[in-house]
């Protein structure tokens, strides 16, 4: 019997697929709550006299359009860790790393955003396309920011050399939980800046 | 292989009876809260049911406990909380610790053959989790301005700052996230350890139909429970930041929102919700029709697919809740047309458990009355809903005492009285003993009878035209004359409340009561009646070998060659062909 | 005594609309198909509770025989498309051409416009006095009372301010939501004079329970002399610094 398909590494093998499992379950609840959200978006915006309404400042494209690159770098990096690693090569701290700081970048962007849209009069009181605006950009900067904190341990992780190929399962889950982060922003950024 | 190693058990008192990981200790754990919260929602029923009897005189007893700022009297204010409270105590406070939290967690690693769910850490946290979710709910109750009272539906405007000021419904709200957090945690193991850790041999085609029912059940927690955290997220939001969600009208700004948004979100939630609370139930009744019936349940797999088309089909039914809110008649046709599709896997689920037990040998033991019973009172409140799904019918039954009986009688009644089943028939497995037959009869009894004529008074009134969430129901000219019928279903339902008392002393007495029972007092042959009663801390010695479903009861071979008219899963028979 | 009202349960209130009776003969319809099915039901379980009990030699029969699940499917088949059929059919018959049809209503001469506000805890009701026209000074404005003419298509616009509310009239079988930001429609036609109640049917707050009107129905004529009468008495007692009272809206672009 080879190392690989011993007992004890069936077993392990078997335990990392139940964690996947159970991860898809939980991002599907995610993507469910997600999905709710713009469910009300669609349907405030369709009822909506104007939108967006005539008085507010107008979004600003070029500074989220930064902030979406920004994410997606950082969820090619935090991929580009994990194949390495899957790939049975160490020294993937780099990426990983890498991935924590465009994230925070990303942050810094959201915040210089609202900054920005606060100063020029749009505040979440302003009426539904404030109030749509706000809680899509705060909620998802949460995850963002529940992201990088996870990172910055998985960056001290890889960086001693605890992430093998065959024993690696919190990288491939928050990976998972990045890349979903990332997409929602994506769909985020059409239907609030561009829509 | 071992997919799940046997640990040493844990030796110190917190990590025993407090934060174990025991998926048992955790399904105790969640039947006494649901129990003690059961009485909480029920003590709310019953203040609701003096106001419908006696609107604006002194609550007896509790009045001055609890009333004492009004002289003992429900105010209008304090009622419409009441009835808030208690539904939603009820829905998620009641039965979902109990069928779902407690049964789910006892039943399903024992059924399938595994020695605890896929994440046991997770599932810990899931019921603590709901302790938080409960103390926030409770507290509610102590704000000035009073507890949440804009119904268990929680409808804006009424439910923002303009309807109803103050923190009592903003916690509520909170409870309410908090509680499905707990809800998904648990979702999630019960779908991974259905998957996962099954034992050898145990297809999905032989697992018990209460697996199924749980699983699917946790599928669509799984997948509606957040669109209720959206909705409770968004109406916090405009509680607490000022946002615009769903404030229209006066108080609006730049156009506002739309209340119907609430509606739809709830909803979408909420109609999968009740399929939610009456998949377990409708689970518990197919296989206990079997046991106590003596014969295999009939077409098991037409059961299956029925659930399964019920899960799927009740993500697009919900908008039969909001036919009088002025949506498009195109959408609500549409919804009609689905609401009464609904019905046809529903009674091919009803037919497959009424040929289980003709021609059967019954054995009328407390659970399998108390599984008869979930029959019957499901067969009348399923029916009622007819009149709801078309449309034209409920444009005058709609927000009525008729809905309310509806509902009572396929969500309350169906899954308390499949509650009672299931607590009864796990007994053994939970405590260590039988609860007393004598007792439990006589509380399925008085139960039945009194469900059926409390909640048929409720109908009839609606009937009548008599609106919901009335804090004087007489106010109206055209149903003054119902004052009699309003106090009789009154005294019945407080005879209803009293009955109850039979069930705890039944239960409290057995519960701390050294262990006795025998490891399978029913012989049935499911894999839990494999174990001593009850198990020990890591199930099974030895995860078993499944070779057969689980309702081989009276057949011709298992008779001749045993001696007995049923068969464990497990067991082999010589001859090979069963 | 106690018998009389026994049998006196399940009462509808006096249908005093034209059109009520089609909702309350599918009630009797699905009164009869729920006690026929519920009526098996009940008797099946007790035969079997009776007769198929412990002395009885239980059959073994998984029922996933070809011929069994046929059986069972077309049962199913059977009773849904006979019950939920008949509803389905009924009831798409009752909206498509009575309760659903606006413009039916609308285009009947006789029509009665009636603007709804629903606040709490009481019904405004507004209607276009002798110049046609809604929101002008002599609308006839009334608190929880509701004239109407008998034998006439009266038509509803109703809006809300604070939260929602639902104008019910129980004598003439509809009902239809008040949401605050929309403008939502009910109609009906009532085939009798007298006086009837308006109820709300959404839980609104605290007073809920009494935000009660009173519909009156009259003749034709004595309604026409009335709004005659009510419209100059509108039209005298307008003030027009009172923009709040002004609550109304243009009929014509708030039709759908």
């Amino acid at each position: 019997m080879t190392a690989a398909t011993s007992p004890v590494d069936r077993t392990h093998l078997h335990r990392n697929g139940t964690a996947l499992l159970g991860m898809m379950m939980f991002m599907a609840s995610w993507a469910m709550l997600f999905s709710a959200l713009f469910f009300a978006y669609f349907l405030v915006r369709q009822k909506a006299l104007q939108w967006p309404p005539e008085d507010l400042p107008t979004l600003p494209v070029m500074l989220p359009g930064l902030a979406t690159a920004l994410l997606a770098l950082s969820s090619a990096a935090l991929q580009r860790g994990l194949n390495r690693i899957r790939g049975g090569l160490t020294g993937a701290a780099m990426n990983v790393g890498g991935a924590t700081i465009l994230g925070a970048a990303f942050l810094i962007c959201q915040v210089v955003l609202w900054q920005q849209l606060v100063g020029a009069g749009l505040v979440p009181a302003s009426g539904t396309y404030a109030s749509i605006f706000y809680t899509f950009t705060v909620f998802h900067a949460l995850h963002v920011l529940i992201g990088v904190g996870a990172l910055m341990v998985l960056t001290v992780s890889a960086a001693r050399g605890r992430f093998k190929a065959e024993s690696h399962i919190p990288l491939r889950l928050w990976t998972l939980y990045w890349h979903m982060v990332g997409v929602i922003w994506g769909l985020m950024f059409v239907t609030l800046f561009l829509l | 292989m071992d997919l799940q190693p046997i640990h040493p058990p844990p030796t110190s008192f917190l990590r025993r009876y407090v934060f174990s990981t025991d998926h048992k200790v955790i399904a105790r754990q969640f039947l006494w809260a649901g129990l003690f919260l059961l009485a909480f929602g029920g003590i709310l029923a019953m203040l609701i049911r003096w106001q419908w009897a006696f609107p604006g005189q002194k609550v007896p007893v509790l009045g001055q406990i609890v009333l004492s700022r009004s002289d003992g009297k429900l105010t209008p204010a304090s009622y419409n909380a009441v009835f808030t409270m208690h539904g939603l105590i009820m829905i998620f406070w009641a039965i979902t610790p109990i069928l779902i939290g407690s049964f789910g967690n006892l039943i399903i690693p024992l059924q399938i053959g595994a020695r605890d769910m896929a994440f046991p850490t997770l599932n810990m946290l899931s019921f603590w989790v709901f302790i938080v979710s409960t103390i926030v709910l409770v507290m509610s109750f102590f704000v000035q301005l009073g507890s949440a009272s804009a119904g268990w539906t929680t409808y804006p405007p009424l439910a923002t700052q303009v309807g109803t000021p103050g923190h009592g419904q903003t916690m509520v709200v909170a409870a309410l996230f908090l509680v499905g957090v707990a809800t998904i945690m648990g979702a999630i193991n019960y779908v991974t350890t259905v998957i996962r850790f099954r034992a050898p041999g145990m297809t999905y085609m032989r697992m018990p139909l209460a697996v199924w029912g749980l699983w699917l059940t946790s599928i669509l927690n799984i997948l509606f429970v957040p669109v209720l955290g959206a909705a409770g997220l968004l109406l916090i939001l405009d509680r607490v930041f000022g946002t615009q969600f769903f404030i229209s009208g006066a108080a609006a700004v730049r156009g506002g929102g739309d209340p119907i948004l609430f509606q739809h979100l709830f909803w979408i939630f909420g109609h999968p919700e009740v399929y939610i609370l009456i998949l377990p139930a409708w689970g518990i009744v197919a296989d206990l029709v079997s046991f106590f019936g003596r014969k295999p349940a009939y077409w098991y797999k037409g059961s299956v697919y029925a659930m399964c088309a019920v899960t799927i089909l009740s993500a697009v039914v919900y908008g039969h809740h909001m036919f009088t809110t002025g949506m498009n008649p195109m959408l609500g046709k549409a919804f009609m047309i689905l609401t009464l599709l609904i019905s046809a896997p529903a009674e091919l689920l009803f037919l497959n458990w009424l040929h289980t037990i003709w021609k059967g040998s019954l054995r009328l033991t407390t659970p399998m009355l108390f599984t008869l019973g979930v029959v019957f009172v499901f067969a009348l409140g399923g029916l009622t809903g007819l009149y709801l799904a078309t449309i034209s019918t409920d444009l005058y039954l709609h927000d009525t005492m008729f809905v309310v009986g509806h509902f009572h009688l396929t969500m309350a009644a169906a899954s308390f009285l499949a509650s009672f089943a299931g607590i009864h028939f796990w007994f053994p497995k939970l405590f260590g003993r039988r609860m007393n037959e004598t007792l439990g009869k006589v509380h399925f009894w008085l139960s039945i009878s009194l469900i059926t004529i409390v909640f048929c008074g409720q109908l009839a009134v609606g009937y009548a035209g008599a609106p919901r969430r009335m804090w004087d129901p007489h106010q109206y000219p055209f149903l003054a004359n119902l004052a009699w019928l309003n106090q009789w279903t009154s005294y019945f339902a407080f005879a209803l409340g009293a009955a109850q008392l039979i069930f705890v002393v039944n239960f409290v007495r057995n519960a701390i009561a050294r262990p006795n029972a025998e490891p399978n007092p029913w012989q049935v042959g499911t894999l839990e009646w494999t174990l001593s009663s009850p198990p020990p801390v890591h199930n099974f010695d030895v995860i078993p070998t499944v070779v057969r479903g689980p309702h081989v009861l009276s057949h011709p071979e298992v008779q001749r060659t045993l001696g007995r008219d049923w068969i464990s899963q497990t067991e082999d028979l010589p001859g090979g062909s069963v | 005594m106690m018998l009389d009202k026994l049998l006196g349960l399940f009462q509808m209130p006096h249908d005093a609309s034209v059109h009520g009776w089609r909702i309350d003969s599918l009630i009797q319809i699905t009164n009869t198909f729920i006690l026929i099915m519920f009526g098996v039901v009940v008797a099946w379980i007790a035969i079997s509770m009776l007769f198929h009990g412990r002395k009885h030699k239980a059959e073994y029969d998984t029922g996933d025989g070809r011929k069994q699940m046929i059986k069972a499917a077309c049962l199913s088949v059977l009773i849904f498309g006979v019950v939920d059929g008949n509803l389905f059919a009924s009831g798409m018959a009752d909206l498509n051409d009575v309760f659903w049809d606006f413009d039916r209503a609308e285009a009947s001469p006789n029509v009665v416009r009636v603007q709804v506000n629903a606040h709490q805890w009481a019904w405004d009701f507004r209607q276009a006095g002798a110049d046609g026209a809604f929101n002008t000074a002599d609308d006839i404005v009334s608190l929880n009372e509701l004239r109407v003419p008998v034998g006439a298509p009266v038509v509803f616009q109703i809006g809300a301010t604070d939260v929602l509310h639902s104008l019910s009239f129980p004598n003439m079988r509809v009902k239809q939501d008040a949401v605050p930001g929309t403008i939502t429609r009910l109609w009906f036609q009532a085939k009798e004079t007298g006086a009837f109640d308006i109820a709300c049917a959404q839980h609104c707050g605290t007073h809920h329970y009494k935000m009660r009107g009173k519909l009156f129905v009259m003749p034709m004529a004595e309604y026409r002399d009335w709004a005659t009468e009510a419209s100059k008495l509108g039209q005298r007692g307008n003030d027009p610094e009172d923009h709040g009272a002004m609550w109304g809206w243009n009929w014509e672009k708030a039709r759908p």
